[in-house]
């Protein structure tokens, strides 16, 4: 099987966040009255964060295999395609719950697509916690890197 | 794991993001395994290789919230009849069912969620080719009895999270003067619940830090009044801590454990045994990472570690009891554990097996190698 079919296949299992953690979440990164715009890139969908006339940023919402479950996450982007924040919308693995405290997610704060995360390196491990660390490492990574072109190849703006 | 369709981890982005799609059900499968080389006799006299664990991991999620996960393990690689070692035995089976990140509820066989290694005991995630003395004689991993309870973290950023479980006691004719409550385990095999335990652990983490505290609480007597009687007739009560700790190249992990018997006298009466009446010990581990050294730029790892374990099977006993000090035991183990990468490891160690008496102590040296995925 293809690697893209494979990933349509994927996709289209992939569950997605409750809107209303979603609103609270980019009402977090970028606080209260930020407004979010969905943008479509081939089949994706990417959230124009703005307030009046001025950009904020971009966030996008993605989903990696922890252990057994997908693990659902967000990524946001300021302008100038700096990780802005990771939020864990959705866990429903056994163990490994500790990726989504603050003092993890606030390792990839201000990073760029140019910039290494590796666990263990950059981004500090957590014990028990190691198949989700991992897991959710790579696809911020990923994640921040399509962002990234995508913003400066002019598909979203 | 994550090998839904033999891919390796992806990351996808939701087509919808501000939509909830239907939840599909899916079955994963993963595994973890280790092959141990052991020489306990010294150089001139033949070792022993033996697959020590083979377990295939195998969830099922029904919708967003309800999954299913287990652990079905061969150990030694074969059980035949007539012959030693040799286990087919499941390590876990239970459902979840998630209410949300603050509580998931949980039922079937479950993991005591106590010390380190008895939840997280995949080779790659330790040093050493066997898992520390500690962990077989003091907390008898793998720890898992039938029941039911909740896990979950405690929410507004405390770093906190728990694991509370009512599950089937232990028996008291299981104790030993060697192995403490090794024995007295039930494993889900036809187990008796005429004392519900209490079992349960609060853990609090930070990016390289995890600190825990973990209890048992309960009755072994079963039926047999001569021993006690009443739901926590003659009890056993483990109080443990433990500590993990990373930074850079350098890693930290400490244990300790208290096992109270309170009614060991009776229990040696009824079984002849001589079980102590307080079971307690502990170890600490240092490791360095020397590709730090030489390839800081790698994601190998080549950890260069140290254990000391001191811990007595007999820290009490009671009247009519004489300590056997081959019990009160100290194991020095050092070593190397290179892990090409986080979920594979390569392993050799030499251990000191010391104890009070100065009797019967060994040399091993062992190699293996695990796996996870």
């Amino acid at each position: 099987m293809s690697i893209a079919l494979a990933l349509l296949l994927l996709a289209a299992q992939s569950p997605a966040a409750p809107p209303a953690k979603v609103a609270a979440s980019i009402a977090r990164v970028f606080g209260a009255g930020a407004r979010a715009d969905t943008l479509r890139v081939d089949t994706v969908s990417v959230l124009r964060v703005s307030r009046a006339d001025s950009l904020l940023g971009f966030a996008a919402i993605g989903n990696v295999l922890g252990k057994d479950q997908p693990i659902t996450f967000l990524v946001a982007i300021d302008p100038v395609d700096r990780l802005k924040d990771v939020d864990i919308l959705v866990y429903r693995e056994s163990y490994g719950g500790e990726v989504a405290y603050e003092p993890w997610r606030r390792q990839f704060r201000g990073k760029s697509a140019g910039d290494s995360l590796r666990v263990g390196k950059e981004i500090r491990s957590i014990s028990g916690a190691t198949i989700s660390v991992h897991a959710v490492t790579l696809g911020v990574r990923r994640m921040l890197a399509q962002l990234t072109a995508w913003h400066q190849s002019g598909a979203i703006r | 794991m994550r090998t839904l369709l033999g891919l390796g981890f992806l990351v996808l982005m939701a087509p919808c993001p501000l939509q909830i799609l239907a939840a599909q059900e899916r079955t994963t499968v993963g595994g973890y395994g280790e092959v141990h080389y052991t020489n306990r006799t010294g150089p001139k006299t033949p070792a022993v290789v033996n697959l020590a664990r083979f377990v295939v991991y195998l969830a099922h999620s029904f919708d967003d919230r309800l999954a299913f996960r287990s652990e079905l393990e061969v150990e030694d690689a074969k059980v035949e009849g007539g012959k030693p070692g040799g286990e087919v035995a499941l390590e876990q089976a239970y459902l979840d069912y998630r209410l949300g990140d603050w509580v998931t509820l949980r039922t079937g066989l479950v993991l005591a969620p106590i010390g380190i290694i008895n939840e997280t005991h995949e080779p790659p995630t330790f040093n050493g080719v066997e898992r520390p003395g500690f962990d077989t004689d003091v907390i008898p991993t793998t720890w898992r009895e039938i029941g039911l309870g909740a896990v979950g973290t405690i929410p507004g950023g405390s770093g906190l999270a728990y694991r509370v479980y009512l599950v089937n006691g232990l028996r008291a004719d299981g104790l030993s003067a060697a192995e403490g409550i090794r024995e007295g385990r039930q494993e889900g095999r036809h187990a008796s619940f005429a004392n519900p335990s209490f079992t349960g652990r609060l853990e609090w983490a930070r990016p390289g830090v995890k600190i825990g505290g973990s209890f048992w609480y309960g009755g072994t007597a079963d039926t047999n009044a001569a021993v006690g009687t009443g739901t926590f007739g003659a009890p056993v009560v483990l109080v443990s801590a433990d500590a993990r700790y990373d930074s850079g190249p350098f890693a930290l992990r400490a244990v300790v454990a208290n096992i109270s018997v309170s009614d060991a006298q009776a229990i040696n009466a009824a079984y002849g045994q001589s079980v102590g009446s307080r079971i307690a010990g502990g170890y600490v581990e240092g490791a360095y990472d020397l590709l730090r050294l030489v390839a800081p730029a790698s994601s190998q790892k080549l950890n260069a570690f140290l254990r000391h374990e001191r811990y007595d099977t007999q820290a009490s006993v009671p009247a009519g009891v004489t300590r056997d000090r081959t019990l009160a035991r100290r194991i020095t183990t050092f070593g190397l554990t290179y892990k090409p990468t986080w979920n594979t490891a390569f392993k050799g160690d030499y251990q000191l097996l010391r104890n009070a008496a100065g009797a019967g102590e060994l040399e091993v040296l062992s190699l293996g190698v695990g796996y996870q995925f």
